[in-house]
């Protein structure tokens, strides 16, 4: 049966559509297995988060599609009790090769959440196509929203891009979190640096649209060495945090974070301000994603003091 | 008259480490990078160059194109909208002051060379007026626009500009001897035709940089006490 007489089912996820994406244009040849777009390939999460008629922030609202799940809301936070805290997960495993995922997180007005992974995110190796992710994060007034996920991990040979949108009103904070692994670091002998390419990338708005920054990476180690003095050097993992937060509280963050170079633990962060009187920009290098997480999750703790004044609880012994 | 000779003359005068645009002052991390041990010898200060010279490649030297264009077709909206761009993309408070500081100085500069250009004279009064930050990139297609010169010639010299400015910097900050700088200087050289290649066809949204080591290195010199360079 040629291809034009298979009956073709499309995910009625919303769409994701990288097609403007110069970098990508080298891998669009569609994959073997599972179609593009297809149904089980195509996920797509709605979170909105916002206060109930007591006061109290839940998960008002949830939509999702395979391979995305998340369950329900749960209130593990021991240092903010009433916060609504969220693990997506993934019944797929690793991104796969033409992999199409759009999340949506909303926090209405005066709520505040908490979300994550359940574990690492995998980007398989791809051989026809190239796994794509599109997040709106919207943040209303006095809204707060800490997303810390878990590292992603590029196999050999992957491809992935991200697009996240962050519309944030002047007065609420968000913490938006990514840590990248050069690989599978022990695999095979050690595969660091050996993905296709990593396009990442993340902009800045208010409600009304005006622009405050944009931040966008593309990392193609075939192309240029990431070991280069400058980039990578000699780290292996690197971590990235945006804080969009309002000016007073601002301030008292950069004031509290110290920049360093560790060279006994190979870990070394930095801090500066984003573009717009936006926020904060926090980076980690580091050998393991474990001392490299303890760094994020510090400085998390330090916004978290300065706008809710607690810090982080403990982190679990198993994450 | 060959105009070629005088266009020749003047690309290499706006590229000249002398240029007082105030390049000098500026190191772009490497003092820290210095002070810290991560550049200490020629050939990590190679590593160091390449990288800021691709940070800027895909950055403000895509910048720099798109302005020499929107300056050949006159097109002053598409100069300030480049302009407001290319600091919505810049992540560190060293960073936008350095490209505002030279590009207000090249503007000023350029407004005395070429008295007749009511663009860049406009573009000046626009800065004083703070109606657009005024980046460098910005200042650099309008004056190349004007003195003729070509988009190559731009982005050659652009590319220059950076690394020199490193190069320059290293001689003061660290062990490395002349000889050093030009040779690195001279194989550089040679990676700038790839570079254009992929920067001409690119747009606002296709810039990018990853360079997460100077952006720490940046963020240390931010907040601590070294004042020796002012990046």
């Amino acid at each position: 049966m040629s291809d034009l007489q298979i009956k073709r089912e499309y995910s009625d996820s919303p769409a994701v559509d990288f097609s403007h994406a110069r970098e990508m244009k080298p891998y669009l040849a569609e994959p073997k297995a599972m179609y593009v777009g297809c149904p089980g390939k195509h996920g797509y999460l709605n979170l909105g988060f916002e206060l109930d008629s007591e006061g109290k922030s839940i998960l008002r609202h949830l939509d999702r599609r395979a391979p995305l799940i998340v369950q329900q809301e749960l209130y593990f936070d021991e240092k903010m009790p009433d916060m609504p805290c969220v693990y997506i997960l993934s019944s797929g495993g690793p991104n796969v090769d033409g992999d199409r995922y759009r999340q949506d997180i909303t926090v209405r007005k005066g709520a505040k959440a908490w979300v994550s992974t359940g574990a690492a995110t995998k980007l398989a190796s791809m051989k026809y196509n190239y796994s794509g992710m599109v997040q709106n994060i919207t943040l209303e007034e006095d809204a707060y929203l800490e997303y810390l996920p878990e590292p992603i991990i590029p196999h050999a040979r992957t491809r992935f891009i991200c697009d996240t949108t962050l519309t944030v009103h002047p007065s609420a904070t968000v913490v938006y979190s990514e840590i990248y692994m050069g690989g599978r670091k022990y695999y095979n002998g050690g595969e660091l640096f050996r993905f296709d390419i990593l396009s990442v990338c993340s902009h800045g708005h208010r409600p009304d649209g005006e622009e405050l920054f944009r931040e966008k990476f593309i990392i193609s180690p075939d192309r240029a060495s990431l070991r280069d003095v400058g980039v990578m050097g000699g780290y292996d993992v690197f971590a990235n945090v945006i804080v969009m937060l309002p000016p007073d509280k601002m301030e008292k963050v950069y004031a509290a974070t110290t920049p360093f170079i560790d060279r006994e633990k190979r870990l070394a962060a930095g801090i500066t301000h984003l573009p717009g009187g936006a926020g904060l920009l926090f980076k980690v290098l580091g050998m393991e994603p474990g001392p490299v997480k303890a760094v994020v999750r510090e400085f998390c703790s330090s916004v978290r003091m300065a706008v809710k004044g607690v810090p982080l609880p403990e982190e679990f012994p198993w994450r | 008259m060959d105009q070629r000779i005088i266009q020749l003359s003047h690309l290499i005068q706006f590229s000249d480490a002398t240029f007082p645009v105030g390049t000098f002052s500026f190191s772009n991390g490497l003092e820290t990078a210095s002070y810290e041990k991560t550049v200490h010898d020629a050939a990590s200060l190679e590593q160091y160059a390449r990288a800021a010279a691709r940070q800027a490649a895909f950055s403000d030297g895509v910048a720099a194109l798109i302005a020499h264009r929107a300056a050949a077709s006159g097109d002053y909206e598409a100069l300030t909208r480049i302009d407001r761009q290319l600091m919505l993309f810049k992540m560190n408070d060293e960073a936008r002051l350095m490209l505002r500081r030279m590009g207000k100085k090249l503007a000023e500069l350029g407004v005395r060379l070429f008295p007749e250009a009511a663009m860049l004279s406009r573009w000046l009064e626009a800065i004083n007026k703070e109606e657009t930050p005024g980046s460098y990139p910005v200042a650099q297609g309008i004056v190349f626009q004007l003195a003729e010169l070509t988009e190559k010639d731009l982005y050659a010299s652009s590319q220059y500009g950076v690394i020199n400015m490193i190069l320059g910097a290293a001689l003061r900050c660290v062990r490395v001897s002349h000889y050093d700088t030009q040779e690195i200087l001279f194989r550089l050289a040679s990676e700038i035709p790839d570079l254009y290649a992929e920067a001409r066809e690119m747009t606002f949204d296709d810039m990018n940089c990853f360079v997460p080591e100077m952006d720490i290195l940046a963020s240390l010199h931010e907040k601590g006490q070294m004042r020796m360079f002012m990046s």
